[in-house]
């Protein structure tokens, strides 16, 4: 075996850096190989009521993205949704289903696939790419049924094998999070782009990731072990015996180059000069707050709270928020804690379960023309306050465990920091004349992502408590590109001259107020940006935990002066390739 | 009383998707059982999942089977259906 197989290079966009080397995983919800789900008897009717329910609910979503499309007029999506519709009606897929689980004691899942396969064999005989088109819709539907389905039919991310080499259409950011580095080794995808939230998280989590690469290609070779390399955008497939023993080795580099940097990462973020630039910690996951402590972080910057319900597919009630702020803020002892209240939207999406209370408000957040420019965040808390209220009492309630602070994002106008401060003051009386103690002061910080924050910055500098500057989000509506897409990603600059000019005028006005003004964004963990942004004032960095031993290394190889100057030079330039030029030439060493 | 006709599919694109929802929309209304066959296999023509697993292309032979009531209506209008392509001419 093996003698047939030839390696092969395929080039991609680098994503996350690393060197991934394991084995191949298809995910998605469909085309999984799924086992041969036997059932016995008496669990047929449960499982015929499962599907009944699958079945119901994906109709409800059919016909509630048809009524969206009537509205936009678009009659051909109208008349697509409307046969999917009827596919859901068609005998094949009701009695004849129910009748198939009674017969072959079944699982559903397994009944389906199999449905799936006859279509696709059939088609696929004929050799026309049209007539293979259709089967498009049939899988379309299923895949929304199966949906539907899950949680029970569908591998999680969290129960991968070992070495496991994902191999997806796209990922999406609750998923990711799942994925665990000991066992994931890589992520390879077909969509995807540099800043995507899956990315992010990707690079948090220090697994590598390559997208532009055809998946659907990938399937029909015969596949044994993959090479990623997330540094070059390389995937190397089937690789012969020396290639794998340079890429072993050049993983083992990297490893022990970390752990060098690891090693000092209990000094401060000091540069040559004396001049401490205080490094915080990024979260998504309370788990992690263990290695974070390891990582000499001053404390969590950004914990990107939303998470909490993201992968559990559910809500978490006030006593479970509750306990988990309590135990970080515990488990800090006194340094700070900044919560990002829930963040929801954009590519965000929550992936509620269908009987969860909370599940309908959701309903058309998913089919906004405009989902990056929609109702998101702040604006979808400040919608529907009770779920907002919770979260903030929550957190007064385990303020006096530590040093909790609040951060809100995407505000895009004075009022909404006016407006989640009055709900504060509101618990904070109604708590206290229970008896509850509360934090005498709880800082309240406001987001700079949106260009109207930025440019208003003065004034929100004077209603808030704080400032942080998400750079991911701020470059994309400044420059108008899309994070997600491959095609604007030249434009997607976080050195763009209006970037700088713009974290220049907050840092000033956060100044003027004598507030505390935080970067966090994935340009703080980048090497060639770090002396740039101390030059423009940044004191505050928050960064994803492993970052932190690279964003320390770097600023104890910089004097104040020359970020000064550097940050000056970089003033000058007007357009982004030769700012970036520039910055190259300035900031190796 | 049942009916049979055979008919030939004219549109160039087969039975696909459109066709197929547009036959199990016209038989909605009646009351008689049609079944359509397509080289061996016979299907239930109220079905789109059925139809489409003909893959019947442009001049496929297919046969009508109607039985009911109301076969002789449900025959006829399969007939004109196929015959003006499923409005795709």
């Amino acid at each position: 075996m093996g003698a047939e197989r030839e390696e092969v290079v395929l080039r991609g966009l680098p994503i996350s850096k690393g060197i991934g080397i394991g084995f191949p995983v298809f995910f998605s919800g469909l085309d999984e190989d799924v086992s041969e789900g036997v059932i016995s008897k008496k669990e047929i009717e449960e499982e015929i009521v499962r599907y009944r329910f699958a079945l119901a609910r994906s109709r409800e979503d059919v016909e509630k993205l048809q009524k969206a499309s009537l509205h936009e007029g678009t009659p051909e999506i109208v008349a697509i949704l409307g046969t999917h519709l009827e596919m859901m009606q068609d005998p094949l897929l009701t009695s004849v289903m129910e009748e198939k689980i009674r017969v072959r004691q079944q699982k559903i899942e397994t009944v389906f696939f199999h449905l799936i396969e006859e279509y696709k064999q059939r088609f696929s005989i004929l050799q026309d790419i049209y007539f293979q088109e259709r089967v498009r819709d049939i899988v379309d539907v299923s895949r929304r049924i199966l949906n539907h389905l899950r949680p029970f039919g569908k591998v999680r991310m969290s129960e991968m094998p070992h070495n496991s080499i994902i191999l997806a259409q796209e990922l999406v950011p609750s998923e990711t999070i799942e994925a665990s580095s000991a066992t994931v080794s890589a992520f390879v995808t077909a969509a995807g782009g540099i800043t995507s939230h899956a990315a992010i998280i990707a690079r948090a989590k220090g697994i590598p990731y390559v997208a532009n690469v055809d998946i659907k290609m990938l399937k029909r070779v015969d596949l044994a072990a993959i090479i990623v390399d997330g540094s070059q955008g390389i995937v190397i497939i089937n690789p012969t015996r020396q290639t794998l023993k340079k890429y072993s080795e050049v993983k083992r580099q990297h490893a022990e180059k970390y752990k060098l940097l690891k090693s000092a990462t209990h000094l401060k973020g000091e540069t040559i000069d004396g001049y401490e630039i205080r490094i915080f910690a990024n979260l998504e996951n309370p788990k992690e707050m263990d290695l974070l402590n390891k990582s000499g972080a001053a404390g969590v910057g950004l914990f990107r709270s939303e998470y909490l319900f993201l992968s559990n597919r559910r809500f978490p009630t006030e006593e479970e928020q509750f306990e988990i702020y309590k135990r970080m803020a515990r488990s800090l002892r006194g340094r700070p804690l900044v919560v990002r209240v829930f963040d929801i939207g954009g590519d965000k999406k929550p992936d509620l379960l269908p009987e969860e209370r909370d599940a309908s408000r959701f309903g058309n957040l998913g089919e906004e023309m405009n989902p990056a420019l929609g109702c998101r965040a702040i604006r979808f808390l400040l919608r529907y306050p009770d779920i907002l209220e919770t979260q903030l009492r929550a957190l007064l309630c385990a303020s006096r465990f530590g040093d909790i602070q609040i951060l809100l994002p995407m505000v895009s106008d004075l009022t909404e920091i006016r407006k989640v401060r009055e709900m504060i003051e509101k618990i904070r009386f109604d708590l206290q004349k229970k008896g509850v103690k509360v934090a005498k002061h709880i800082p309240l910080g406001c987001m700079i992502e949106v260009p109207s924050s930025a440019l208003m910055c003065d004034a929100l500098a004077k209603e808030a408590d704080f400032l942080s500057i998400g750079t991911n989000d701020l470059v994309q509506y400044v420059m108008a590109a899309d994070r997600n897409n491959p095609n604007t990603s030249d434009l997607y600059f976080s050195t763009h001259p209006s970037i700088l000019r713009l974290i220049r005028m907050i840092v000033a006005s956060a100044n003027s107020s004598r507030k505390p003004v935080v970067l966090c964004g994935e340009s703080a963990a980048d090497p060639a940006m770090i002396p740039i942004l101390i030059g423009l004032g940044i004191r505050e960095f928050s960064v994803a935990a492993r970052h932190i031993p690279l964003v320390k290394h770097t600023i104890r190889k910089w004097r104040i002066l020359e970020a000064c100057r550097l940050a000056e030079g970089a003033l000058e330039y007007v357009s982004a390739p030769e700012l970036k030029r520039y910055l190259a030439a300035e900031t190796a060493r | 009383m049942i009916v049979v006709r055979k008919v030939k599919v004219k549109n160039a694109l087969g039975l696909h998707t459109r066709p197929a929802a547009a036959i199990v929309k016209l038989l909605q209304p009646l009351k008689s059982a049609v079944s359509f066959t397509y080289k061996d296999e016979t299907i239930n023509a109220r079905s789109i999942m059925s139809i489409l697993m003909l893959a019947a292309k442009k001049n496929s032979q297919i046969t009508i089977t109607a039985e009911g009531a109301d076969a002789e209506l449900a025959v006829r209008r399969l007939v004109t259906a196929f015959e003006e392509e499923f409005g795709e001419k």
